[in-house]
């Protein structure tokens, strides 16, 4: 079972400061992580290719600096990494991003699963997985909570739903987008730590993965920003004193009397 | 002033879970409230508290007035040492742990009242990097001013030491309402002597005993050393000599590189000899120990990483760095060590930045935690039952024969229990969980037996949590009748009639004349 795993680098927060200049992202000290729903993919694909057997490799599109996180992320058993860096990818939409990434997994070959995480945390469209479904023209799941069942050509997955879950079963190759409940993610082990001294990360450009130049980047983008802004919160908080009976008192006034709640 | 009414039920009560009464309760804001307390209080006895969460009774008033620092909680200034190269920081006694460590983090302090220079120190502050305060008890919500008066000390004292290594300056309210202030460096003990001068400039000396202090990590009575820093007597002193209003605190430069590393080990000879070999040849900032039982407990409650069956006993070792080159470096020697004792490089959880190490952290925390939560239940059926936490700490010789003593001693009384925490200090402590007042009763027996032991061999009977009101009974036994009354005669220097928190370290409140 050969697996890709698609991982973005992410800000460590999610209150995203915004440039009011620029409208851009902020992203001066920020510490950057992997997206948190992303270390669920990749634990859910090095548990299936213990099982399984097969291959683990992670892909990611973004700076030159999330080789470093990609690095790390070969300590916990992956095979080999991949990232996609080249000023001509960047300010990609959802759709560039996916054509991106999506020719990044073909590049790769032999695919038989590919999985995502459910969003990313700063971007949060929760677009990239299906989208890259569609380029790739292989069925996809969203959501998934548990792989109940895979074997070769073929994958059962509970997946959850907004009243419940539901059960898919999809051909395979196939693109699921996985939520936290799935697992619990490991962190690397000494060992692994070892042997991940000597891969290296493989670092393609948009010549090396042979894309239209015009279908990824800003200028493959089908959506562009026009403005950002941060919302104003307005919510006030009022600290009460005294006695229990004043407190008590103060909040009935407040509530019931002023506002009148009930 | 406030009776003790329905309202401040609570105060009467610390982390230790007993109960004790009171009349009335205060809630100074500045140093000349807490004189005008003491100036009125008079005979009547004066209990001190911080944010109560010690394990030992210290906090929990037997009559008299409670005297709570917690609406003293503001952090007051900053000044760069440039001898030194460090920040220190002043902070009221109330001021938390969790605070400190959340305005360091985000550099960002309510300076409204703060000098000129405290302004200046803070903007060179900013732009160098992010600074920590070392000690590191588990419980965040400790205040200062309690953590200087338990010398607190968590994981990371094994490198760093406990609070009383991190605190320059200390301004101590005495039970006559003078006021001192006590600075690392200056006010010395000399010969035994010490002399200093009140803020209303009355001199104030005597003479110190000095007392063999056990070499392990200790908190269990004064500190009394020949030529020592008159301050370190008030570190650790659990509120019996003066009522802290302000410590100036240092700050060190966080490393840049901070990994941690949980190492599972197939039995506890292996993880023992793991220990030994880690500490003579690695520089750690942290080595603890979970045994068979802590895993198994975490295994069944804790919502803990997934962890296999086979794994037996687990240590975890923090280390400090300069850059990733050099701990990476001591991470791969850390796993040959493992491999050499009997472990595996595989099986190791390594984090290596803040949200891993947190995971490592929690973990680590899971066990008390875990413990806590069956000990509430239990309480439910008959509430007579409390955790049994022991907090003694042995030479390193003793290391291992006090690791067998207690698990040949657990199975004995067929006692339900963990082991767990800073085995690098030689300091574990044995969590008893007793399943009914029968078991309750054996651990309380078994615990005093331990002391004897611990004591035996030159260990301590409190490493951490203090003597309080708990262990009145095991410092007598670690000091002897001899050692009580001098430490005794300390407090009739400073404390003449009494009055501060009576009951804690001595068995009775010492009045005047008796
Ligand atoms: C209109 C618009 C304009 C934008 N303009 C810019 C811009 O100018 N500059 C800019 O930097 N960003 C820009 N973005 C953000 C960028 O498009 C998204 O970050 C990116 O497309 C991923 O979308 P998402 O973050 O919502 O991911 P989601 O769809 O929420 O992510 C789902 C999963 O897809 C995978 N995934 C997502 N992104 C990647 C990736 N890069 N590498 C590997 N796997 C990935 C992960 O598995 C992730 O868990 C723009 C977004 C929009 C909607
Ligand atoms: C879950 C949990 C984990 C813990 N883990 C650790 C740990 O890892 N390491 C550790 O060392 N401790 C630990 N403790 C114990 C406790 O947190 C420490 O003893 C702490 O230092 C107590 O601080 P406090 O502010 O709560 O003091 P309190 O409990 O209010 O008081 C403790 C003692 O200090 C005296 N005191 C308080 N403030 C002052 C003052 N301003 N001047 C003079 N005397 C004062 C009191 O009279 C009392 O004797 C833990 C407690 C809990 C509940």
């Amino acid at each position: 079972m050969n697996i890709v795993v698609c991982v973005k680098q992410v800000p460590a927060t999610t209150e995203v400061r915004i440039d009011p200049e620029t409208n851009t992202l902020i992203r001066e000290g920020l510490e950057s992580i992997i997206n948190p729903y992303d270390t669920h993919a990749l634990e859910e694909a090095l548990r299936i290719k213990k099982r399984l057997g097969g291959t683990v490799t992670v892909l990611s599109m973004g700076i030159p600096s999330v080789r470093e996180m990609l690095k790390d992320i070969l300590a916990l058993g992956v095979d080999q990494a991949v990232l996609l860096t080249d000023r001509r990818f960047a300010g990609a939409c959802t759709l560039a991003t996916s054509y991106a990434l999506a020719s990044g997994v073909r590049k790769i070959g032999n695919f038989d699963l590919v999985i995502c995480g459910k969003q990313a945390t700063d971007g949060d469209t929760a677009q990239v997985g299906p989208g890259l479904a569609e380029k790739l023209n292989v069925p996809h799941v969203t959501y998934v909570q548990k792989v109940e069942e895979i074997e070769h050509g073929y994958i059962k997955c509970n997946r959850v739903t907004d009243d419940g879950s539901e059960t898919v079963e999809l051909t395979l190759p196939a693109v699921i987008t996985v939520v936290k409940g799935i697992n619990t993610p490991r962190l690397p082990s000494i060992g692994g730590i070892r042997k991940a001294l000597k891969d290296e990360v493989m670092v393609w450009d948009v010549d090396d993965v042979g894309v239209d130049e015009n279908l990824v980047g800003i200028k493959g983008s089908a959506t562009w920003v026009i403005k950002t802004f941060v919302p104003h919160y307005s919510t006030e908080c009022t600290m009460l004193t005294g006695s229990i009976q004043a407190q008590a008192r103060a909040l009935w006034d407040e509530l019931i009397e002023r506002r009148g709640a009930l | 002033m406030n009776n003790i009414n329905q309202e401040y039920q609570d105060y009467l009560r610390d982390e230790s879970r007993s109960t004790g009464q009171a009349e009335s309760i205060f809630f100074p804001v500045t140093a000349e409230e807490v004189r005008t307390v003491l100036l009125r209080a008079g005979k009547t006895s004066v209990t001190i508290q911080g944010a109560r969460t010690g394990l030992s009774a210290g906090a929990v008033p037997q009559g008299g007035h409670i005297l709570n620092l917690s609406k003293m909680n503001k952090i007051t200034g900053l000044r760069y040492d440039q001898e030194q190269g460090r920040f220190v920081l002043t902070v009221q006694a109330g001021v938390l742990l969790s605070q400190i460590k959340r305005v360091l983090q985000e550099r960002s302090f309510d300076t409204e009242n703060w000098s000129g220079s405290s302004h200046q120190a803070l903007d060179l502050l900013r732009q160098s990097g992010q600074w920590f305060f070392p000690p590191d008890p588990t419980e965040t919500s400790a205040s200062i001013g309690g953590m200087v008066a338990c010398n607190a000390s968590g994981a990371r004292s094994y490198y760093y030491g406990p609070t009383r290594k991190h605190v320059e300056e200390l301004t101590v309210v005495l039970s006559d309402g003078s006021l001192i202030r006590l600075q690392r460096g200056r006010d010395k003990v000399e010969a035994g002597r010490f002399n200093i001068i009140t803020d209303e400039g009355r001199r104030l000396s005597g003479t110190l005993p000095s007392l063999p202090l056990p070499a392990v990590k200790n908190a269990s009575g004064y500190y009394l050393q020949e030529n020592m820093d008159l301050i370190d007597l008030f570190v650790g002193s659990e509120g019996t000599l003066g009522i802290v209003t302000e410590a100036d605190i240092r700050l060190l430069p966080l490393p840049a590189a901070i990994w941690g590393v949980t190492v599972f080990l197939p039995c506890e000879e292996s993880a023992l000899r793991f220990v030994h070999a880690v500490r003579s040849e690695l520089c750690p900032v942290a080595i603890e120990f979970f045994d068979h039982r802590a895993l198994a407990l975490l295994k069944e409650h804790a919502q803990a990483q997934n962890f296999d069956e086979k794994y037996h006993t687990a240590i975890y070792v923090e280390f400090h760095d300069k850059d990733e080159v050099s701990i990476r470096n001591s991470v791969m020697q850390l796993g040959r060590i493992a491999e050499l004792c009997g472990g595996d490089e595989e099986k190791t959880w390594v984090a290596t930045n803040r949200h891993e190490l947190e995971k490592l952290h929690l973990f680590r925390h899971a066990t008390p935690e875990t413990v806590n939560t069956i000990i509430d239940r239990r309480r439910r059926l008959d509430s007579r039952i409390t955790k049994l936490n022991t907090d003694m700490a042995v030479p390193s010789r003793e290391l291992d024969n006090i690791v067998r003593l207690y698990n040949r001693r657990i199975e004995e009384e067929n006692l339900e229990a963990v082991v767990f925490g800073h085995i690098g200090d030689n300091h574990i402590h044995v969590n008893i969980l007793p399943r009914s007042i029968d078991d309750y009763l054996k651990g309380k027996i078994l615990y005093l037996e331990w002391a004897k032991e611990v004591v035996a061999v030159g260990g301590t009977v409190s490493a951490e949590h203090g003597i309080g009101k708990m262990k009145v009974a095991m410092l007598k036994e670690m000091i002897g009748e001899s050692g009580i009354s001098q430490m005794k005669r300390v407090k009739e220097i400073f404390d003449p009639l009494g009055i501060l928190c009576p009951g804690n370290l001595f068995p009775e409140p010492i009045r005047a004349g008796e």
